[in-house]
C-alpha cells in the first residue's frame, strides 16, 4: 500500500510539472497546445545529447533542456501563434496550428534522433529499502528535483514582476493591458515558459525511463487530462490533476493489473463523466 | 389597466452576494417601465430572472397568470417574454437580413424536418418571416443595410438590430437592458421615439437605462432598484421628488440623476 | 457572388468526373491503389462532414473517431455475426452511431471551446478502450475476414451484384464510396442552405442570444451532434466493408485529429470544405511518399504554411463574396 502511494506521488510530481506548463499557456492564450508532448520529449533529447552523448554533468544537462526548449516556445508565440491568433476569426484555429505543430516536431524528432528509444547512465545508484518500500534513490532524486521546481514556479508567479504580469494576464487580458502589462512581451514569456517545463521535466525523466521519439502524442494527451481534471487555466488545478493522474496509474498499475484494459476503460469512462458534470474541473473557474 | 406580468418577492443570491432582494412589483399591459438604479444595483440580474436565464434563489415571475421563473429561456421567449442584452448582442457573421430572419423561428409552424425539405408549408413560414423581416428593418430604419454583415455596423445601428432581433419573436414584453449606451443626444432621443414606437404597435417594454433625460420621456412609471432592493416606484415626477431615490445616487460617485 | 446554380453545375461536373474519368482512366492504367486511394478519400470526407457540422455549431470535435468505430464494428457484427445484408447494416450503423451521440450530447454538448474538445478525445479513447475489452468486438486481434457485401434485388432484377462474384471488387468500392460521399454532401449543402443551417450558424455566434429569441438550442446542438456521428458511423461501416477488416486501432486520435484538419484545411465556411481538404491532404501525403524520410517533415511545414497564408482554407481562394459560403 505504502509502495503505490509512494509511486503515485512520484508519478505524480512529474505529471504536475508537465502539466503546470501546458495550463500556463492555456492560462495565458486560450491554446490547447497539442505540441507540449512533443515539447517534452525533445528536452528529453537534448538532455540524452549532451549528458548521454557529450557526457557533460546532469545539471547542466538540465539547462540545456531548459533552455533550449524555451527558445523554442519563445519562437513558436511569435512566429506561428500570435500571427494566427492576431488574424483568424474562429478560436479552433490555434488547436489546429498546434496539431500541426505537433507534426512537425514529431517529424524534426524522427530525423534528428531516429526511432529508436535512448537511455543514459544512471545519475545515482542505490536503492532506498525501508521494508515496506523500496525506492531507487535517483527516483526519489528526481522526483525531489520536480518538487523544487514546482514550488520554484509558483514563487516566481507569485513575487516576481513577470510572474505578476502574467497572473494579470491570465485574469483578463483587456484590463491588464488597459493597467499597463505589455500584453506582447508576456505572453510571448509565458510560452516560452510553459515550452520550458516541459523541456525541463523530458530532461529529468530521461535519467529514469530515458526517451522514445513516439511518445509525444500520448504524452499530450495525459497533459490534457491532468489540466481538466485539475481545472485549465488554474496553477493549483494542475498540479492537483497530475497529482490525481499519478496516483490512478500507480493504483491502476498494480492493484487492478489483473483486469488489463478494463482498468483504463473504467479510469476513462469515468473521466467523460466528470469532466460532463463539472467541465471546470477540481478547482478551475467557472467558464464560458 | 390589468398586469401582463408580475414579480413576487423576487430573491437571486450569489454565493453570499444578495444581487437582487425581495422584489415585487408589476408590469401593466402597454405601458413602458424603466427600471433604474447604481451600477450593481442589480437591474441586469433583475431581467435575466425574469426571462429565465437565471433560476431565483426565492420568489416567482408570472406572466399571463402562469408561473414562467424555472422554466427554460427559450419557453419563456416562446410564450412572449424576451429580453435583450447589455451588450450590444447579435449574430456577428450572418447578414442583417438573416440576423433578423433567423429570430423569427420561434413563428414557424413547419417543423425542422420540414425546411430540410421545402414542404409547402416551410415555404409559406420563409415567405411570411421575409415579409415580417423587411417590415422590421424599414420600421428601425435598417433596410439599406439589410446585407451588411452585422459585425461591421456602427454602435447605433447596432442597438437597433438588438431591438429587431427582439421584435422579430413578435414579443408581447420586451426587455430592453440599457438600449441607449454608446448614443450621442441625437442618436438617443430617435431611439427613444423607436422605443414609443414599439410599444404603440402593442408590445409592453420594459428597459433599464442610465440616460436619466430619456428615461423621463420615455417612461410611464419607474422602479428604482438600490443594492438589490426595491427603493421606489412610480411616475417620473414622482421618482424625482423622492427623497429616498435622491440619497441613493448621492451616494454613489459616478451617477446623476440629472435633475 | 457565386449562385447557387454555379455551385450545383459545379457540383454536377465534380460528380461526372468522379463516376466516369476517374475511374476510366485508373483502370485503364491498371492502377487498383489509385481507386484504393479515392475510396479512402470519400469515406474519410464522409466522417469530416460529420466534424465540419459540429464546427458549424462552433463546437471543436475531436471524437469522430469514436464513432467511426463504433459504426465499424456495428455492420461487422450485423453482417458476420447476424447476417444482416451488409447494406441495410450501413444506415443502422449510422443510426446506432446517432443515438450513442444522443446520449453522449445531451449533457456534454453544454460545454464550449477546450472544455467539449477534452471530452470528445476522452471518447475517441473509450471507443477504443470498450473494443479491446468487449467479448463482442473480438478484442485487440479484432474481426477479420468479414464476408464481402451481398447482392441488391428487387422483384428478381439484380441491381447490385454480389460483391464476392465480381472480378475486380475495389472499383465497385469505389462507387459505392464515391456515391455516398456525393449523396451525403448534397444533403448537407441543402440542410447548410436551409433555415436549419442558419439556426446552426446563429448557435455558432451567439447561443444566448439564440436562446433568448426562442431558439431551443439544446436540441438543435444535439441534432447537429447526431447528424455528425451518423455520418462517421456511415463512414466506418463501408471502411470495415472495404478492409473486410475493423480492429479497435482502425480509427485512432490521430484520425480524429485529421478529420479536424480536413475541414480546416478546406476551409470551415465551406459546405464543400472537407471534400477539397480531405483530398488535398490525403493526395498531399500521398504524393509526398516520394520525400521518404522527410514526408512527415515538408507534410507539416506545408501544413503550417497553409494555415499562416490562408486562414481560411483553400476554397477561400475562389474569388466570391459570399458564394459557395453555409
Ligand atoms: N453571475 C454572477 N455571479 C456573481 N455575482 C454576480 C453575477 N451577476 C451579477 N453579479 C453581481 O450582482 C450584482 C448586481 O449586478 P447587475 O445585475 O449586473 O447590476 P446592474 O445591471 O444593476 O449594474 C453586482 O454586484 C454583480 O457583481
Ligand atoms: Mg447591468
Amino acid at each position: 500500500m505504502e509502495q503505490v502511494l509512494v509511486n503515485g506521488l512520484y508519478l505524480g510530481a512529474q505529471y504536475a510539472l508537465i502539466a503546470l506548463g501546458l495550463t500556463l499557456i492555456f492560462a495565458l492564450m486560450n491554446v490547447l497546445n497539442f505540441a507540449h508532448g512533443q515539447m517534452y520529449v525533445l528536452g528529453g533529447f537534448v538532455t540524452y545529447t549532451v549528458y548521454g552523448q557529450w557526457h557533460l554533468p546532469f545539471p547542466v544537462a538540465l539547462v540545456a533542456s531548459a533552455v533550449s526548449l524555451a527558445l523554442i516556445g519563445a519562437l513558436l508565440e511569435k512566429f506561428l501563434f500570435r500571427p494566427v491568433i492576431r488574424r483568424s476569426k474562429r478560436d479552433e484555429s490555434t488547436m489546429l496550428l498546434a496539431a500541426a505543430v505537433a507534426f512537425l516536431f514529431d517529424a524534426i524528432i524522427l530525423l534528428v534522433f531516429g526511432e529508436k528509444g535512448r537511455g543514459v547512465p544512471k545519475i545515482l545508484n542505490g536503492v532506498l529499502n525501508t521494508g515496506t518500500i523500496v525506492i531507487p534513490y535517483d527516483r526519489i532524486l528526481v522526483a525531489a528535483l520536480a518538487v523544487v521546481f514546482i514550488a520554484g514556479f509558483m514563487a516566481f508567479m507569485q513575487f516576481s514582476k513577470p510572474g505578476r504580469a502574467m497572473r494579470a494576464l491570465a485574469q483578463d487580458r483587456t484590463a491588464a493591458q488597459l493597467m499597463g502589462v505589455n500584453v506582447n512581451r508576456y505572453s510571448n514569456f509565458g510560452f516560452a515558459l510553459g515550452a520550458l517545463l516541459a523541456g525541463l521535466v523530458g530532461g529529468l525523466l530521461v535519467a529514469i525511463v530515458g526517451v522514445n521519439s513516439g511518445i509525444g502524442g500520448a504524452i499530450s494527451t495525459k497533459a490534457f487530462l491532468m489540466v481538466m481534471i485539475g481545472g485549465a487555466g488554474v496553477v493549483g488545478g494542475a498540479i492537483a490533476g497530475g497529482l490525481v493522474l499519478g496516483m490512478l496509474e500507480a493504483v491502476g498499475l498494480t492493484v487492478l493489473h489483473a483486469y488489463g484494459d478494463i482498468t483504463y476503460l473504467v479510469i476513462f469512462a469515468s473521466l467523460m463523466i466528470f469532466l460532463a458534470i463539472r467541465p471546470n474541473g477540481l478547482m478551475g473557474k467557472p467558464w464560458g | 389597466m390589468a398586469p401582463i406580468l408580475t414579480v413576487t418577492n423576487l430573491t437571486k443570491k450569489f454565493s453570499g452576494l444578495v444581487a437582487v432582494n425581495d422584489v415585487s412589483f408589476s408590469l401593466n399591459q402597454g405601458e413602458i417601465l424603466a427600471v433604474i438604479g447604481p451600477n450593481g444595483a442589480g437591474k441586469s440580474t433583475l431581467f435575466k430572472l425574469i426571462s429565465s436565464f437565471l433560476r431565483p434563489t426565492t420568489g416567482k415571475v408570472t406572466f399571463e397568470g402562469e408561473t414562467i421563473s424555472g422554466r427554460a429561456p427559450h419557453a419563456v421567449a416562446r410564450k412572449g417574454v424576451v429580453r435583450t442584452f447589455q451588450e450590444a448582442t447579435i449574430f456577428k457573421a450572418l447578414s442583417v437580413r438573416d440576423n433578423v430572419l433567423v429570430a423569427h423561428h420561434l413563428r414557424s409552424r413547419a417543423g425542422l424536418a420540414g425546411f430540410f425539405l421545402g414542404t409547402t408549408r416551410a415555404r409559406a413560414d420563409e415567405a411570411e418571416f421575409a415579409r415580417s423581416t423587411d417590415d422590421i428593418l424599414g420600421f428601425l430604419g435598417l433596410k439599406d443595410l439589410a446585407d451588411a454583415e452585422a459585425g461591421s455596423l456602427p454602435q447605433g445601428h447596432l442597438r437597433a438590430l438588438g431591438i429587431a432581433i427582439g421584435l422579430a419573436t413578435n414579443p408581447k414584453v420586451l426587455l430592453l437592458d440599457e438600449p441607449f449606451a454608446g448614443m450621442n443626444h441625437d442618436e438617443t432621443m430617435r431611439a427613444v421615439q423607436l422605443v414609443k414606437g414599439v410599444r404603440d404597435r402593442g408590445v409592453t417594454v420594459m428597459l433599464v437605462e442610465h440616460d436619466m433625460p430619456a428615461v423621463m420621456k420615455i417612461s410611464d412609471r419607474i422602479v428604482v432598484l438600490n443594492f438589490g432592493q426595491k427603493i421606489a416606484e412610480g411616475t417620473p415626477s414622482e421618482i424625482q421628488r423622492n427623497q429616498a431615490v435622491i440619497d441613493a445616487y448621492l451616494g454613489s460617485e459616478d451617477e446623476s440623476i440629472g435633475i | 457572388m457565386m449562385s447557387d446554380r454555379l455551385q450545383i453545375i459545379g457540383y454536377a461536373v465534380f460528380a461526372v468526373v468522379m463516376l466516369t474519368v476517374v475511374p476510366f482512366f485508373t483502370v485503364l492504367a491498371g492502377r487498383n491503389d489509385y481507386l484504393y486511394t479515392f475510396t479512402l478519400i470519400a469515406l474519410l470526407s464522409i466522417a469530416s462532414a460529420g466534424v465540419w457540422i459540429t464546427f458549424a455549431i462552433g463546437r471543436i470535435n475531436i471524437g469522430q473517431s469514436a464513432y467511426a468505430l463504433v459504426g465499424g464494428y456495428v455492420s461487422a457484427i450485423l453482417v458476420a455475426t447476424y447476417g444482416v445484408s451488409f447494406w441495410l447494416s450501413i444506415p443502422l450503423a449510422g443510426l446506432f452511431a446517432a443515438c450513442i451521440a444522443v446520449v453522449i450530447g445531451l449533457p456534454i454538448l453544454r460545454l464550449r471551446g477546450v472544455y467539449f474538445s477534452m471530452v470528445t478525445l476522452v471518447s475517441t479513447e473509450v471507443a477504443r478502450l470498450s473494443a479491446l475489452a468487449l467479448p463482442i468486438t473480438k478484442g485487440a486481434k479484432g474481426m477479420v475476414n468479414l464476408p464481402m457485401p451481398g447482392p441488391i434485388a428487387i422483384g428478381g432484377i439484380t441491381l447490385v451484384p454480389d460483391f464476392a462474384t465480381l472480378e475486380n471488387p475495389r472499383i465497385a468500392f469505389y462507387y459505392v464510396a464515391i456515391i455516398l460521399m456525393l449523396i451525403t454532401f448534397l444533403l448537407v449543402w441543402r440542410l447548410m442552405r436551409s433555415r436549419i443551417g442558419q439556426l446552426f450558424v446563429a448557435l455558432q455566434q451567439n447561443e444566448d442570444l439564440a436562446q433568448s429569441a426562442g431558439i431551443d438550442i439544446a436540441r438543435l446542438r444535439v441534432i447537429a451532434y447526431a447528424i455528425s456521428s451518423f455520418l462517421g458511423g456511415v463512414a466506418g461501416a463501408v471502411f470495415s466493408a472495404v478492409s473486410q477488416s475493423v480492429y479497435p486501432s482502425s480509427f485512432t486520435t490521430q484520425d480524429s485529429i485529421n478529420f479536424m484538419l480536413n475541414c480546416f484545411l478546406g476551409g470551415l465556411g465551406y459546405v464543400f470544405g472537407p471534400i477539397v481538404g480531405t483530398f488535398v491532404l490525403r493526395f498531399g501525403w500521398d504524393l509526398l511518399f516520394q520525400a521518404q524520410r522527410f514526408q512527415l517533415l515538408i507534410y507539416a511545414a506545408i501544413l503550417i504554411g497553409l494555415m499562416l497564408v490562408l486562414p481560411n482554407g483553400l476554397l477561400s481562394l475562389i474569388p466570391s463574396r459570399k458564394g459557395a459560403k453555409r
